[in-house]
């Protein structure tokens, strides 16, 4: 395993992580955990975009695990 | 008039009683069950015995029964209304409660007013598990005869309150499906369809007729009770499973933070690190 495709996994995670916010944020019937939801996804999708410049830096660096 | 057979008479009679009290129940409503007042344990304790005595005694006429029920009825549901409408009147026939314990001191002249010993007030205590007067602050003898006990603060359960644990606010859960029959008003009410029902029960693996209760509760997941009880259905996971995952990767970025050799990207990492940390935080009492 090689630094850029551990970070590819964490994206990976964070996404599944921002996609179930999300849907947790639709089903909710409460109004008070339907904004703590989104207000979360919105974080994690915060962290997500740095972690995905982060990748794009390694591929510059390391292009041979472009993809991988 | 020809005379049926007494015991045809007793079938008729308590078949007409059963209609007059179901009638009076209605009307007087689920307040006279629960009896509170005074003046409802009379009235239903009345009521009863005149239907009883009628129905069994076959000398009285049935008339009179109805009249004495009656009666009974409308007077008890004109004082519930006025009741309703005047205090005073509420204090002399519903009766008003009576402090037996104050500031933890036992009050001697209202357990006298009350013709209560202080073994008949231990017990009502014991009752409602308090075997130590000096645990109670405060007690009051209901007009029906009940007690109620506040405990002193150190003597009371626990609350996420006290503990300053912030917990997620929760609602009623909705029962959509009973007896393998979808309830389509209780889905609307939980702002559900149909189809979305379908694809829950897919996803468990479980027709709609092997369902016996299936409720959704406020975070919109649904808990199925199936028919075939050696059947296992896996219990909703998704939101134990996402913090989970949220953990997993504060901690995976943690690690990339120690690991990289670039200072930027160094703290990169550790700020989203503790972003994830505020979030776990955050969420935590929503996803237990």
């Amino acid at each position: 395993m090689t630094v850029a495709s551990n970070v590819k996994q964490c994206i990976a995670t964070i996404k599944g992580i921002e996609a179930q916010l999300s849907t947790l944020a639709l089903h909710s019937s409460i109004q008070e955990s339907q904004a703590m939801f989104h207000e979360m996804m919105m974080l994690i999708d915060e962290v997500k975009q740095d972690l995905e410049q982060r990748k794009n830096e390694l591929e510059l660096e390391e292009p041979q695990y472009k993809g991988s | 008039m020809i005379t049926l057979p007494e015991w045809i008479q007793i079938i008729i009679r308590a078949i007409v009683f059963f209609a007059a009290l179901f009638i009076a129940t209605k009307i007087l409503g689920k307040k006279q069950i629960s009896e509170l007042t005074f003046f409802e344990y009379i009235s239903g304790i009345t009521i009863g015995s005149i239907a009883g005595e009628v129905i069994m005694g076959l000398d009285s006429s049935i008339m009179h029964g109805m009249v004495g029920i009656g009666i009974f009825v409308l007077v008890t549901f004109l004082s519930d209304i006025l009741s309703i409408k005047n205090k005073k009147f509420r204090d002399v026939f519903e009766g008003t409660s009576t402090v037996l314990i104050q500031n933890g001191k036992l009050l001697e002249d209202n357990l006298k007013k009350e013709k209560y010993t202080i073994d008949g007030l231990s017990e009502l205590l014991r009752d409602k598990n308090v075997f130590n007067i000096a645990d109670v602050e405060f007690a009051s003898l209901e007009p029906n005869g009940d007690l109620s006990v506040l405990l002193k603060k150190e003597n009371q359960p626990i609350t996420p309150k006290d503990l300053g644990i912030k917990v997620a606010p929760v609602r009623e859960s909705q029962t959509i499906i009973m007896d393998g029959q979808i309830l389509d008003d209780s889905l609307r009410v939980s702002g559900k369809t149909r189809n979305w029902l379908m694809t829950e029960l897919e996803k468990l693996e479980v027709t709609l007729d092997n369902v016996f209760l299936a409720q959704v509760d406020s975070f919109g997941e649904l808990h199925v009770d199936i028919f075939d009880d050696k059947l296992q259905v896996p219990a909703a996971q998704t939101r134990p499973l996402l913090l989970a995952s949220l953990k997993k990767c504060q901690a995976d970025l943690e690690l990339f933070s120690l690991e990289t050799k670039s200072i930027e990207a160094k703290k990169m990492y550790s700020k989203n690190a503790k972003k994830l940390e505020m979030a776990i935080n955050r969420l935590k009492p929503y996803l237990h």
